[in-house]
């Protein structure tokens, strides 16, 4: 069965029915929704079992000629780096869709679950692409669910949020698409063919120059996506005015396109130009991540606390994979799972004070802890994990990452340690000015904050999901290592690292997709 | 020869007699429609004998005309944009008096577009341009009581004019330096003859051919024409110019650069590229103002002729194939976009506005798809055909050596999501507290159909882009190999 042709079609063709339920029958298309979030759910799962750990290459490849004369090509399967992407969606879409279902829209709710539908299908084919065309096709095509979930149910200033968001990664994206077409052609000099197959595209020697331009192509649109410092413009008026459902769901899962897309693509492709990027893109990370944690500190509203914090934190992620070191891969991709997770998780308690309390503003809240312990109990959870307390699952990951940058570029490890004090003093400044001291802007002393049985469908999984990582990172580091292994060595080889900490070697590297090219059911690499 | 050849030909200029005949002779009430019957009965034929003629090479008149899969692919564009332009006007209040002219003038333009694509020989292709656009001049001002009916048509009559003098200047002088006016003969010419390759004679020829077939296609800087006239021309006969015209001025380009003189491709291809980058600047810059939908789709066009000259340009048969495949999901899409503006105009005052479509998509969900489906495809959003056209076309231009070509593309493609998507938000938001509702009428199945085709299109030409792509580098191949 192509699983993960289906787990894309899922969520496609639910969205596609939902845009015909008429507006009116909003219990129909609760139910419909609900139900096609958990079929990708569980779809997603049958993926994951049917995964094979050891195998570095994409796997479990769907592949279907689309325009053959050009090389381009349905082409979807999952890699370790994927694997748990796919997970975080379907998980994160289906917590979406609930709360999204709990309080519709009343205009037009169908439409509204439909375009979110339509974000998860472009979300899963983006993380699941091994053709570069394909790549950019999911690329672009979550961008349009999601600019019309902003402008149709955002807040006052939707419209110029929606433009904004459009215009910034548009101008990235196109000029990854020259990069891609750029890519093909320059490759098929060496390869004879053209190709826009990831796996074809691999070890393709382009010349330190050529393949640095090409990075380059990519790296702007990723970093636009990411968002990096200075490309996050779009950030806070999109995350402060789209509703907070897509809000999650921005925040969760489409930030890690970016970082997604520089690990799986532009590392492993262009392994000869990372030399010449390292620094840079480090520095514009390190300073994201400062300049992120400065500005969440003074955020105002507990949104662009959380939005800016993801500036920061992204930061540390784009940080571990750019430093081109085993560990801060592995951290990396672990980095993203935890954050989607945690972001999600701090986004509802958003969600649900604002619902209660009419407000977002951080300095109008106070004492909330008194009428919503429970909320308070789950605040404090996700507060200690966003700020990677030690015995946290993102503590694990951040750990990762600086355990991999300290053994490259020390200095870059120091400075991006700053970023952790910071976490603790933005974090707690939001949970202790919102839930300690006197009651302050509410009635009732916050209970109409507190967390109901509703609101913990959401959140307990998400602190579940956390709990589970934090005791047993090891069983979401161990699947992705072999796929990591193999993004980071050819970048490592021309970096001229030192052969031990190579973790795949450079033969081995070459003898491995060639195996695996067009096989349906992989096969265990000897 | 071959007396069949040119059969398709035929039998469009006897619809055309015969619907312009149906205008002197007065019809019983109960026909009043028989004009219409007879250009699509007329079109229908013509398609099928297209399709029917599909295959090698045959030859008519001596060589002046070329009926090879190069021209039957662009008529295979050409007859369904006109047989749109018959739909949208079918039972149109205006210029219900000169339902047989307007049928007949628009049979005569797809002839003259066909009669263009199908030359094999300067003379011919010179004809074809001229019954086409004279074809259109008239067609623009067919409603006469209307003031910016008149004006659209001076207007293009006095450029148009300016256009066809430099034309026929350019056509003389090529055929001063190869001595024939047979497009063969000339690609003969410059292959046997040598030192004939940026030749001042030459270059100068070549300079006015493109800035004639320029104005034709709109192309910077001899656009200025386009948004006057496109706005004041009746709806259908705006679309008709945007789509028909596009594909015979294309296939002039084609015909003229990438087949006759691809020797010496290398006087032309910058000059090209020049063209294509400052018509992809200027229109999507133009477009951002505009606060009228047909005003918008204007500089749209331009702005579209410049993505299309970038197949001319590189001077290669992916080129000339991609372009192909771009005419046909241009096609697709401008129609699509054109029938919801003429259903918009027909329900509301001042119906192509901007404002005019607040809440459009919202009142008619399926119009609403359709305009939105038009729009991101002429944006070149993935996955539809406006994509895949582009895509071929950047990389038909990286495969050629001129990137920058593509990089211009992309960056303009940027700008031209601003005003694509302003339209889109605006269908779908809701309409402004306190207006009356406004009066429905029943949709003409005629539009709807046409819009509905066109979406269909636009995602089925990029589902089945492969098979569609074979066609064309077909075409492209029989244009190049003579």
């Amino acid at each position: 069965m192509p699983w993960v042709t289906i787990l894309i079609l899922i969520p496609l063709v639910t969205s596609l029915v939902l845009a015909l339920v008429p507006a009116r029958e909003r219990r129909m298309g609760r139910g419909i929704a609900l139900a096609g979030s958990l079929l990708a759910l569980a779809a997603s799962i049958v993926v994951l079992a049917l995964f094979d750990r050891d195998l570095a290459v994409l796997q479990q490849v769907d592949h279907l000629d689309w325009i053959p004369t050009v090389g381009v090509s349905w082409d979807v399967g999952v890699d370790g780096i994927s694997i748990w992407l796919v997970l975080l969606t379907t998980v994160i879409f289906t917590l979406g869709t609930v709360a999204a279902c709990q309080r519709l829209p009343q205009q037009r709710g169908t439409a509204f679950l439909s375009l979110i539908m339509l974000a998860e299908a472009g979300l899963l084919g983006l993380f699941t692409a091994g053709d570069l065309i394909l790549f950019y096709v999911f690329w672009e095509f979550m961008l349009i669910p999601f600019a019309l979930l902003i402008w149709n149910w955002g807040g006052s200033d939707r419209r110029s949020a929606g433009l904004i968001f459009v215009a910034y990664t548009m101008v990235g994206s196109l000029l990854m698409l020259v990069a891609i077409v750029a890519t093909g052609i320059i490759a098929m000099d060496h390869t004879g063919q053209l190709s826009f197959l990831m796996r074809d595209l691999t070890g393709v020697p382009y010349g330190e120059a050529t393949a640095t331009l090409l990075l380059a192509g990519f790296l702007l649109a990723f970093a636009i996506k990411i968002p990096l410092w200075p490309f996050h413009g779009w950030l806070p008026r999109v995350y402060s005015q789209a509703p907070i459902v897509v809000t999650i769901l921005l925040a969760a899962v489409m930030s890690k396109a970016g970082v997604y897309g520089l690990l799986r693509v532009g590392v492993p492709l262009f392994p000869e130009g990372v030399g010449n990027l390292i620094i840079p893109v480090a520095i514009l990370a390190l300073v994201g991540i400062i300049y992120g944690s400065l500005l969440a500190w003074r955020a105002p509203t507990m949104r662009l606390l959380v939005g800016y914090s993801s500036v920061a934190h992204l930061g540390f992620i784009v940080l571990g994979i750019i430093v081109i070191d085993r560990m801060a891969a592995q951290g990396a991709v672990l980095q993203m799972v935890n954050h989607g997770i945690v972001a999600a998780a701090a986004f509802v308690v958003v969600m649900i004070i604002a619902r209660g309390t009419g407000t977002e503003d951080i300095d109008r809240l106070g004492g909330l802890a008194k009428g919503a312990p429970r909320l308070a109990v789950a605040f404090l959870f996700v507060t200690m994990a966003a700020l990677a307390l030690p015995g946290s699952n993102a503590f694990v990951g951040e750990f990762f990452i600086l355990g991999g940058v300290f053994d490259q570029y020390a200095w870059m490890a120091v400075i991006a340690m700053l970023g952790v004090i910071y976490a603790a003093v933005y974090m707690l400044r939001m949970y202790q000015t919102t839930m300690n001291g006197p009651p302050r802007g509410v009635q009732d002393q916050g209970r109409a904050a507190e967390m109901t049985g509703r609101d913990a469908i959401i959140l307990v999984p998400l602190i579940l999901m956390m709990v589970w990582i934090a005791l047993w990172p090891g069983s979401l580091v161990t699947p992705t290592r072999a796929s990591t292994d193999l993004a980071v060595a050819p970048a490592q080889i021309a970096l001229e690292r030192p052969v031990d900490q190579i973790g795949v070697l450079p033969d081995r590297a070459a003898a491995v997709p060639a195996a695996a090219v067009g096989s349906r059911a992989p096969e265990r690499q000897p | 020869m071959n007396p069949g050849a040119a059969l398709t030909l035929y039998v469009m200029s006897a619809a055309t007699v015969l619907a312009l005949v149906l205008a002197v002779v007065p019809l019983p009430a109960t026909w009043r429609r028989l004009p219409e019957w007879v250009g699509f009965g007329g079109i229908v034929a013509t398609l099928a004998i297209a399709v029917a003629q599909w295959g090698e090479r045959q030859v008519g008149f001596s060589g002046e005309l070329q009926i090879d899969r190069f021209s039957l692919l662009l008529t295979w564009i050409i007859l369904p944009a006109a047989l749109a332009v018959i739909l949208f006007s079918w039972g149109e209040p205006a210029a219900a008096g000169r339902r047989p002219e307007f049928v007949g003038l628009v049979l005569a333009a797809a002839t003259g577009m066909m009669l263009t694509v199908m030359s094999g020989d300067l003379i011919t292709l010179f004809i074809g341009i001229e019954l086409l656009s004279v074809s259109l001049y008239i067609l623009c001002a067919i409603e006469v009581a209307r003031e910016r009916s008149l004006e659209s048509g001076l207007k293009y009559l006095i450029t148009g004019s300016i256009g066809t003098a430099i034309l026929i200047y350019g056509f003389a002088l090529l055929y001063g330096v190869a001595g024939t006016t047979s497009l063969s003969g000339i690609t003969e010419r410059l292959a046997t003859v040598d030192g004939l390759a940026s030749q001042p004679l030459l270059v100068a020829a070549i300079v006015l051919i493109v800035v004639a077939l320029g104005f034709k296609a709109s192309a910077v800087p001899f656009h200025m024409w386009t948004p006057d006239v496109y706005q004041g021309a009746p709806t259908p006969v705006t679309a008709f110019m945007g789509t028909g015209t596009k594909v015979a001025a294309m296939g002039a380009f084609l015909l003229v650069f990438t087949g006759a003189t691809h020797q010496v491709s290398g006087d032309w291809r910058a000059l090209i590229g020049a063209l294509a980058v400052a018509t992809m600047v200027v229109g999507n810059v133009g477009a951002l103002a505009q606060q009228n939908v047909k005003r918008m789709l204007a500089w749209s066009s331009v702005a579209q002729a410049g993505y299309l000259l970038i197949g001319v340009a590189v001077g290669t048969m992916a080129g000339a194939a991609a372009l192909t495949y771009y005419l046909f999901a241009y096609v697709a899409m401008t129609l699509a976009a054109f029938a919801i503006v003429i259903l918009r105009e027909r329900e509301v005052e001042a119906g192509d506005t901007l404002v005019a479509f607040t809440g459009f998509g919202r009142a008619r969900p399926w119009a609403g798809v359709v305009m939105t489906l038009a729009l991101l495809s002429l944006a070149g959003f993935p996955p539809l055909a406006g994509f895949v056209g582009k895509f071929l076309l950047f990389g038909s231009a990286v495969d050629a050596g001129m990137s920058w070509l593509a990089i211009v593309g992309a960056l303009a493609s940027v700008v031209s999501v601003v005003y694509y998507l302003r339209v889109v938000i605006v269908m779908w938001s809701p309409r402004p507290e306190g207006t009356r509702p406004e009066r429905r009428l029943r949709v003409p199945l005629s539009v709807a159909s046409v819009a509905v085709a066109g979406a269909v299109a636009v995602v089925a030409l990029a589902i089945w882009a492969q098979p569609l792509l074979d066609l064309c580098t077909d075409a492209a191949r029989a244009l190049m190999i003579p």
